[in-house]
């Protein structure tokens, strides 16, 4: 994704100059042309063989890789039709100019891609068919003129409203397109094929981005807020039966859902209260130490066995216990100590963990080899382990622990958003932003800071206690310092303070290396570089708390012009 | 005993227990003593002016006061009772305060800041913050409600979802004013409210702290723009080297070669203080910068 973002970041918006030596009404014909015909080149062969990216052989029968090229052909077209012809009170309100560039630079990389391949795959160039460099011509040309289409939006968004039915169904068919478009990635076999369909969103929620889209989209999602919220629980719910039963995908979405739970308890701490904790994955850690020690596992090492909602209970406390025993002392420093302090108690946990195994203190945790062979949770009957047939879809293991968590995190979800627009929510900010101005306004900036650590810790175990029986085996060598790093990137990646990002930074860190296995040798590289990307282009993260984003983009020039009226008259007046 | 020092005795004994009296206050940061032996009253109604060259010990003696600093001796009193040197005490005791170089919560809007003021005067704890009932959804409406008010009240209204940050020099120092005043207090301490204003806003400020005054709080004012404080202050105390030179009505200190000494003639001897002058240096100082990177912000 990030090959397509920094062409487009890089380039300055300052419509007065020229990039490439075309009229501005000949680079709309380039562009619909290029479109034209990349369209055409859909219906045509690209590969001689057909077992490259499933199989793009057959003349007239698109198959996905094309479809993709298809719909970007369609939407570039419609988008040319708003900059001059029928369609132009839209350009008013969006910069349809951007997403034809953002597209069509999206389809030139898509077909480099897909052309490289075809060559690579089957033994040369000689066997992409005349479809392939229609393809290419087309997309060549798309990129080339619409770096010349250009639009200027002037109207406020916020004024831009549809009837309220309409905005639903807008809200409807997008969360539609999410769940199935999730279901369709993930259902993706090979890699390169995946690769190529990341290029394809990347390019169209670029376009999105820049065409004002997701302003408008945020915008709609605030004033029918129930109806999203909803709406997005129903989609994470239809998931699991979208996949046929099939546990590969199912147990992903497991590791992500627990990743994002573990994630917005560390975004209460770090996004919230400004505090940053590097050994955050501890509290995780805890809380499935505690269901392991406490499930009928043969190597578990307490005798009560409580059900598991006590379990539950006991591993949370337990955590924020020990976010209370960590805050207390450390909390009084700040800054770099405080990082420095929390990483410190990542390892120490990890160390002990691995030492409380008869031989050093009490047999708890079986040091080393861990606690393993947990047994699968059962409510009421309710076998976790089992496939259960619902409406004839079969829901397998992880589909189960998949509902389970999808609760949890709506839980989690509701208490984060409920402290956060709160009197306590308030405070934590004022913390962030300036703790001395906050304690003289009377805020009580040590309980605050103790309460976001261990409200953090209590959300973190709880996760934890599912986590245990989820991966089965509990040992040291899973809470590592790299994954709270994971937990921290996943955080800063989907945006600080918001819970969207983080669902949408944990899918990107937990999806990414299972999808493509070449990155998986070089995620740590891969993200690290994301990360920089992140920092030098988007530093409020993927999804922007509206806060955030005027933090980092003060220099709003509009607002700035404003203030500055306003200072000019009333020095006059103050003249006269 | 001058008749203008007995008549303001009267009018002290007048109005009863002083809302704030400050006795004995000393400060010493290791040898230095940057504020020695001072002690003020301040009464229902009044604006009181502290005044004094650079390095005199203002800053320092309002840190004292409010808790951010713990006074090597003497004591404060607010209403009578002794409060203890923590800013949360102080706050909730009645005395709120605003900062030289403004310290507003810069990513929060005006409305928030003004709410974050309210903190110590509701109750919402963490479990009814997430159950929602119906006390919570009271208490909530009202702080937001209070909180627009003061911003009307402060003529920032309008402003309410702009972000602190982004707003101008003089809003920043109105709106500092609002979130002191949502803390409910008995007494507001205003620590250069003017500093870098132009005369109209300096003007403005003058008409505000009138009106705070006049819905019934104390106000103690520190200004180098003596013109601003001579008009607005009942009574004027002249800090030099962290003592009280002068203390009495605006025309008294106005008039008080002593007064005029310390300024002008004694500007040299500043030097020599160097302790607090750099302490009170620097924080001016820090105040210039953020004043212009915020005009630099704006071009």
């Amino acid at each position: 994704m990030s090959t397509v973002t920094s062409p487009e970041a890089t380039v300055p918006d300052d419509s007065g100059r020229r990039r490439v030596p075309l009229s501005p009404s000949a680079a709309w014909t380039v562009t619909l042309v290029g479109a034209v015909l990349l369209i055409a080149s859909t219906f045509l062969s690209w590969s001689y063989t057909s077992d490259v990216l499933g199989d793009l052989s057959v003349s007239f029968y698109p198959n996905a890789v094309q479809i993709a090229m298809l719909v970007s052909g369609v939407l570039v077209v419609v988008a040319l039709l708003t900059v001059r012809g029928p369609l132009r009170r839209v350009a008013e309100w969006f910069d349809t100019g951007a997403a034809v560039r953002a597209l069509s630079i999206g389809a030139a990389i898509y077909v480099v891609i897909a052309l490289v391949l075809i060559a690579y795959q089957s033994g040369g160039l000689v066997n992409v068919n005349p479809g392939g460099w229609l393809a290419l011509v087309g997309s060549l040309a798309m990129a080339i003129g619409s770096w010349e289409v250009r639009t200027a939006p002037e109207g406020d968004l916020l004024r831009f409203v549809l009837p309220s039915w309409v905005e639903i169904l807008v809200v409807v068919v997008l969360l539609a397109i999410v769940l199935f478009g999730a279901a369709y990635l993930l259902g993706i076999p090979d890699g390169e094929t995946f690769s190529l369909m990341i290029v394809f969103a990347g390019a169209l929620a670029f376009a999105l981005a820049k065409s004002r889209g997701f302003e408008w989209l945020g915008h709609i999602a605030s004033r029918n807020r129930r109806v999203f919220s909803l709406g997005a629980f129903v989609v994470a719910f239809l998931f699991p039966f979208t996949q046929n039963g099939s546990d590969a995908n199912m147990s992903i979405a497991t590791q992500v859902i627990i990743f994002a739970v573990t994630a917005l308890g560390l975004n209460i701490v770090v996004g919230l209260a400004g505090l940053l904790d590097l050994g955050y994955i501890a509290f995780l850690g805890a809380g499935a130490y505690v269901a392991a020690m406490l499930s009928t596992s043969a190597f578990a090492t307490v005798g009560w066995k409580p059900p598991f909602l006590v379990v539950m209970a006991v591993g949370a406390c337990t955590s924020a216990t020990l976010g209370l025993i960590i805050g207390s002392p450390t909390l009084r420093v700040s800054g770099d100590y405080l990082a420095i302090v929390t990483l410190a108690f990542g390892e120490i946990f990890r160390i002990t963990m691995n030492n409380l195994d008869g031989e050093n203190g009490p047999n708890l945790t079986n040091g080393p080899n861990g606690i393993p062979a947990i047994p699968e949770l059962n409510f009421f009957g309710f076998d976790f382990g089992e496939t259960h047939v619902v409406a004839g879809i079969p829901l397998g293991r992880f589909a189960n622990y998949y509902f389970l968590l999808l609760i949890v995190a709506v839980i989690v979800i509701t208490i984060f958003t409920r402290l956060n627009n709160s009197r306590i929510g308030r405070g934590w900010v004022a913390i962030r932003e300036d703790e001395k101005a906050a304690e003289a306004m009377g805020v009580n900036v040590f309980g605050l800071k103790l309460f976001a650590f261990a409200g953090g810790a209590f959300l973190a175990g709880m996760a934890g206690t599912i986590k245990a029986h989820l991966d089965v085996s509990v040992s040291p060598d899973q809470y590592v310092f790299l994954e709270s790093a994971f937990l921290l990137a996943a955080v800063v990646l989907g945006g600080m303070g918001t819970v969207a990002g983080v669902f949408v930074g944990a899918a990107i860190l937990k999806l990414l290396p299972e999808k493509l296995r070449f990155v998986a040798d070089y995620r740590l590289l891969l993200f690290g570089l994301l990360l920089v990307l992140m920092m030098r282009f988007r530093p409020e993260g993927l999804v922007a708390s509206e806060r955030r984003k005027l933090e980092f983009h003060a220099d709003d020039e509009e607002l700035a012009e404003r203030i500055e009226e306003v200072h000019i008259v009333e020095e006059q007046e103050a003249k006269a | 005993m001058t008749a203008v020092d007995q008549s303001e005795r009267t009018a002290a004994e007048a109005a009863g227990t002083p809302v704030l009296q400050a006795t004995g206050v000393t400060m010493r940061f290791g040898g230095l003593t940057a504020v020695n032996d001072v002690s003020m009253s301040v009464h229902e109604g009044e604006i009181v002016g502290l005044i004094g060259p650079n390095g005199a010990g203002k800053t320092t003696f309002f840190n004292c006061l409010t808790g951010l600093y713990k006074p090597t001796e003497g004591r404060v009193d607010l209403l009578g009772s002794q409060i203890p040197p923590k800013p949360r005490a102080v706050v909730v005791a009645g005395m709120a305060r605003t900062f030289q170089n403004i310290r507003l919560f810069g990513n929060m809007t005006a409305l928030e800041n003004v709410m974050v003021g309210r903190y110590c005067r509701t109750g919402a704890m963490a479990f009814t913050s997430i159950i929602r009932g119906p006390k919570f959804r009271r208490e909530e409406e009202q702080t937001r409600a209070r909180a627009q008010e003061l911003l009307d009240f402060v003529g920032l209204g309008k402003s309410a979802e702009n972000l602190a940050r982004n707003m101008p020099y003089g809003d920043q120092r109105r709106l500092e004013i609002a979130r002191a005043l949502a803390t409910d207090p008995k007494l507001v301490l205003l620590d250069e409210p003017t500093a870098g204003m132009n005369p109209r806003e300096t003007q403005q400020a003058s008409d505000l702290i009138f009106k705070i005054r006049d819905s019934g709080m104390a106000v103690v004012v520190i200004e180098h723009d003596m013109r601003f404080i001579f008009n607005l202050c009942d009574r004027v105390l002249c800090l030099v080297r962290g003592e009280v030179l002068v203390e009495g009505t605006p025309d008294k200190v106005q008039s008080d070669p002593r007064v005029i000494e310390a300024y002008i003639g004694g500007a040299e001897d500043d030097e020599d203080e160097d302790g607090t002058a750099v302490d009170e240096s620097d924080v001016s100082a820090a105040s210039d910068e953020s004043h212009e990177s915020h005009e630099g912000a704006t071009e």
